[in-house]
């Protein structure tokens, strides 16, 4: 009998197994060159040992090793000090893939397909086919195994070369050691970037990297805090689809529907529960297991169309404001920027059935470029985004903001703008929309971008506050230079000329500065930290002058304030004073003691004022209205009559010099 | 040094004059008003016209354009002016201390001096030459009052002139600019008043200011002086002070019509206006300095046309040059705006120098008898 065209078509249909799909598809894995390769090797191999360390509650410790291994061969070795891995799961862990333990685990982790790491282990099959070696320890044995393997890529099997023990000088950890086609290069989208990124969101893990140059690059850890590890949560409906839902209710055993919808699914609440069984026809007995085909589609779409709880942001592990601070601190301590704008960590939102959160980080200034686009760096769940700048929803979200209103320069107000800034943007979620499996960038998506636009926005304004504090310190220095340098001189100069005494020169110079200043300076003493304030009134009348300041409430009980305070809130880390009535040209001087070892510096502390008005104010904030304190009559009498000095100050003259200079310019003569 | 007594008995000269409180009393007068100022604790600060063409307004009785009554304040609130009253007064004190000690300056010097002066020194000879202008318009006094001079700037005259001159050492001399003078001419000095030259004679029916020091040897050597009665007078450019002021006196005291031959360019339009209606940094002094009658000769923009001399396109810079012109009050007449845009039109410039197209001797033959015929010079 003739086969039949289908049973030809037949023959020729067999199983492609997944690791001969993705050898056909390298790049979507990260491997379509050797640069690009080693990087993918080295972040999953990182991203992995940070997973681990952070689940077995330990500091991390990860040395990432890059040697040469013959012409354009390297070899990568990654060590961790994490909790180890049973022998039995190591050639399943390393060869193997889609093989993981976090797939199916609803919380925030950086690996989650499973598919990372034994991609380079099948990578470095294919171009060096050489075994990759893993020597892993847990604590409860003694000695560490030692196993060669390579993947198989028609079974999707790991095959094992050889297998041994040793004597290894820690007590948990993993090492892999694989030899693979790549080439090391700094840069932008480098082994040595992606190590800078990770340290600064992983303050509390101890990176290493040696480049084949023998270079050693040490990030030390900048906190001794393990981040809480966040809470596996059950999957929020909002957020399922159906084979999820299916799968979920055939593995939860429950005894009926309504227990499972109500004790597997988040955000599910009795009444809840009541609601989803009436929309889907349901009697609530039925075995959930039993849920199938369009019964199953009216369930889900039942547990879709009712209001539900939002799922808990518990799954959520944010880096938080003091440790992306302490984080871009201990990286670019060496560009000595001038300004770290308060770290921004925004409130858990909700994004079909996961919840996300946004972090923002600010630096300015310093050693920072001044006149190229600023450095964004982009993260995802703690990992660092390195590749597709331009495709990624936290990219646009900072190209559509506009930085010209925040003091940044930025072409036609929209696109990346320029100045001596780095940008921290931090998205983290149990499920982060990417726009690939290659996890290189958010994929857009409007509350995902409305989240990471307000928390740019709220970062901007502190810069923009930054800089035009900035711009009335140049605006005082030459008011400075003015009264310092230039007055004494021409007062003596033509004192001489018509032969009279020089007269004083207060009420002149409290006329041109105008202001109050506080000047805030940190030193280290022999008692201890010291904070001065110096207040000035280079004003032309006295005042008296009401002064709080603000400092990090952790920080508070171990101050020493002197003069004593009128009064304190420990709470709130606030002290106030009402200061002795300061004449023209009157100074005073408030000084905060802090021990040695605090971590403190003079910008931690705020300094604000009541008594005169915020034209007039120079080096402190005027009081914000929702600090609700009852001022003293003196203070009010001088705020109130503070406003004529603005009205005398701006006279609407030509200044001579510049129209001079001006007309010089266009004019030849 | 003090200054030994002249040498020679038959001296007519003075020495430099003794120091005159009355020149020197308004920059007394200044410091005085700053240092009342300080002793009542306001700011100090100074008024001044703005010397911008914006300021310039034309006075009907001198037939100049002078400075108008806006005024610009230069005041200790701000860091340039607060630098530039403290170098106004290190200068008044420097000026006043030559007055003693009978010394000049030159404003060269004077700008080295000012390495001295601390947060009072000059970053340019520019800063320097401001400020003393600043001063004159402020004292009502020529910088000569203050002792300040320019160096020795080179403009020249030749032609049948007979002057009488003093000179540094106090001799008299009488000197024909012509048959008295090499081939350079007789050179103009810094100090052009009747004390030091007075006009004996002269055979000359008129003046031909030039630009270029090419176009007056030109001139000389094919005779044009002679055959033609005229002063040659070269201007170098934008003309120094003691020029203009020389040629004011050639027009009004030898009663002599004065034109100006220039390139054909918007520069060139501005030499003639500083020449003719008073330039804008000087514009205190315009009745001083400038010649309302001098005429405009060429190289006009229809010359480039009519002669069709070989020309050069206009830069971006002469362009903007052209566009500011159009702006300036001074070149507000009908016939300056048509000549003006007629240049922005054709988009081309000339230099003078480029009617030696047609041969060496052209423009004494040819192109200057009929521009002066056309403006009544020559009959």
């Amino acid at each position: 009998m003739p086969r039949t065209l289908a049973e030809e078509l037949a023959s020729k249909q067999r199983e492609i197994s997944v690791a001969e799909f993705f050898e056909r598809n390298r790049q979507i894995l990260g491997f379509d060159n050797p640069l690009r390769a080693l990087l993918t090797t080295v972040k999953e191999g990182v991203d992995n040992a940070l997973d681990a360390c952070e689940e077995a509650r330990v500091l991390p410790d990860i040395t990432v090793e890059i040697a040469k291994a013959g012409p354009d061969r390297l070899q990568v070795v990654i060590a961790d000090n994490g909790p180890g891995i049973l022998k039995r799961e190591i050639p399943n862990v390393f060869g193997r893939l889609l093989y993981g333990s976090r797939f199916h685990a609803n919380r925030q982790s950086r690996g989650q397909q499973g598919i990372g790491i034994s991609a380079a282990v099948l990578y470095a099959g294919l171009t060096t086919a050489r075994p990759v070696k893993i020597v892993s320890k847990v604590r409860e044995e003694e000695a560490a195994h030692v196993l060669e393997l390579l993947l198989d890529t028609q079974k999707n099997l790991p095959k094992v070369v050889s297998d041994d023990l040793t004597l290894w000088d820690r007590e948990s950890g993993t090492s892999i050691a694989l030899v693979l086609k790549a080439k090391y290069q700094r840069g932008r989208q480098s082994p040595f970037e992606y190590l800078r990124g990770t340290a600064i969101v992983n303050p509390h893990a101890r990176l290493v990297l040696v480049e084949p140059d023998g270079t050693r690059i040490t990030y030390e850890r900048a906190s001794t805090e393990v981040p809480p590890l966040p809470k596996e949560v059950a999957p929020h409906p909002y957020g399922l689809e159906l084979g999820e839902l299916s799968y979920r209710l055939k593995s939860a055993g429950g005894k009926s529907i309504a227990d499972t919808l109500g004790k597997q699914f988040a955000g599910v609440t009795p009444r809840a529960v009541t609601e989803i069984l009436a929309r889907a026809k349901l009697s609530g007995k039925e075995a959930p297991a039993s849920i199938h085909g369009e019964e199953l589609e009216g369930l889900l779409a039942a547990m879709h169309a009712v209001r539900l709880l939002p799922p808990s942001a518990e799954s959520l592990s944010p880096i938080g404001p003091i440790l992306i601070k302490r984080g871009l601190r201990n990286v670019l301590g060496d560009v000595r920027p001038d300004f770290y704008a308060p770290p921004v960590s925004r409130p858990p939102k909700v994004r079909g059935g996961f919840p996300f959160l946004v972090e923002v980080g600010l630096v300015y200034g310093g050693g920072l470029p001044p006149d190229q686009p600023i450095q964004l760096l982009r993260f995802a769940n703690r990992v660092p985004l390195l590749f597709q700048q331009g495709a990624c929803a936290i990219t646009n979200a900072v190209q559509n903001l506009d930085w010209r209103r925040y003091g940044l320069e930025q072409k036609g107000g929209a696109g990346l703008p320029t100045g001596p800034a780095l940008l921290l943007v931090h998205v983290a979620s149990t499920k982060i929309p990417f726009t690939s499996e290659a996890k290189e960038a958010v994929a857009e998506d409007p509350e995902v971008d409305r989240e990471i636009t307000l928390a740019l926005q709220t970062a901007a304004r502190h810069l923009k506050t930054h800089l035009s504090r900035r711009n009335r310190r140049a605006l005082a220095q030459e008011k400075f230079d003015i009264i310092l340098r230039i007055l004494p001189k021409l007062a003596e100069k033509t004192s001489g000329i018509v032969g009279k005494p020089v007269p004083d020169l207060t009420p002149v110079i409290t006329r041109i500065m105008d202001v109050v200043n506080i000047d805030g300076a940190l030193e280290k003493g022999p008692s201890g930290l010291l904070v001065r304030a110096d207040l000035t009134n280079y004003t032309p009348r006295a005042r008296v002058l009401e002064l709080f300041v603000e400092l990090p409430a952790e920080s508070f009980p171990t101050a020493r304030f002197d003069p004593t305070p009128d009064g304190t809130d420990a709470e709130l880390g606030r002290a106030w004073w009402t200061l002795p009535k300061l004449a023209p040209s009157g100074k005073t001087r408030i000084t905060v003691t802090f021990p040695a070892a605090t971590e403190i510096d003079a910008s931690d502390l705020s300094w604000y004022v009541a008594g005169v008005d915020e034209a007039h104010l120079l080096g402190g904030e005027p009081l914000p209205g929702d600090w609700d304190v009852r001022l003293p009559r003196a203070v009010i009498e001088a705020a109130e009559t503070g406003g004529e000095d603005a009205v005398l100050a701006g006279e609407s003259e030509v200044d001579y010099d510049a129209a001079e200079a001006r007309a010089n310019a266009d004019d030849d003569e | 040094m003090p200054r030994k007594p002249a040498r020679t008995p038959t001296t007519t000269s003075r020495p430099a004059p003794p120091p005159t409180p009355e020149a020197l009393r308004p920059t007394v007068d200044l410091a005085r008003e700053i240092y009342a100022q300080l002793d009542q604790g306001e700011i100090p600060r100074m008024r001044l016209p703005l010397r911008t063409k914006q300021n310039l307004q034309f006075q009907l009785r001198d037939g100049v354009w002078k400075l108008g009554r806006a005024l610009g304040t230069r005041s200790a609130r701000k860091l340039d002016g607060a630098q530039m009253l403290l170098r106004t007064f290190y200068l008044v004190d420097f000026i006043n201390e030559m007055a003693r000690d009978g010394k000049t300056s030159t404003l060269r010097e004077l700008y080295y001096i000012s390495e001295g002066w601390e947060e009072g020194k000059f970053h340019s000879e520019d800063e320097s030459n401001l400020l003393i202008e600043d001063l004159e318009v402020l004292c009502q006094r020529l910088r000569e009052d203050f002792r300040l001079h320019p160096e020795e700037n080179g403009a020249s005259v030749i032609g049948d002139l007979t002057i009488r001159e003093t000179n540094r050492k106090g001799v008299v001399k009488k000197i024909n600019c012509r048959d008295d003078v090499g081939d350079g001419g007789y050179g103009i000095p810094f100090n052009v008043e009747k004390e030091k030259i007075a006009f004996l004679s002269t055979g000359a029916k008129f003046v031909i200011a030039i630009e270029c020091g090419g176009m007056v040897d030109r001139l000389a050597e094919n005779g044009f002086d002679e055959e033609h009665d005229a002063i040659l007078l070269h201007l170098k450019g934008q003309p120094a002070r003691s020029t203009r002021r020389f040629l004011k006196r050639l027009n009004e005291e030898l009663k002599l019509p004065v034109v100006v031959f220039t390139d054909g360019d918007p520069w060139s339009f501005r030499i003639f206006a500083s020449v003719a209606y008073g330039a804008i940094k000087t514009a205190h002094i315009s009745h001083y300095l400038a010649t309302p009658q001098a005429e405009f000769l060429g190289v006009t923009a229809s010359d480039i046309e009519n002669y069709k001399l070989p020309s050069d396109k206009l830069s971006d810079q002469d362009v903007r040059a052209l566009q500011a012109e159009l702006t300036d009050p001074r070149f507000g007449t009908a016939e300056w705006r048509s000549e003006i845009e007629l240049m922005l039109k054709n988009g081309k410039k000339a230099e003078q120098q480029s009617l030696a197209k047609y041969g060496l001797n052209y423009v004494t033959d040819t192109y200057l008898p009929e521009k002066l015929t056309e403006m009544g010079v020559l009959h």
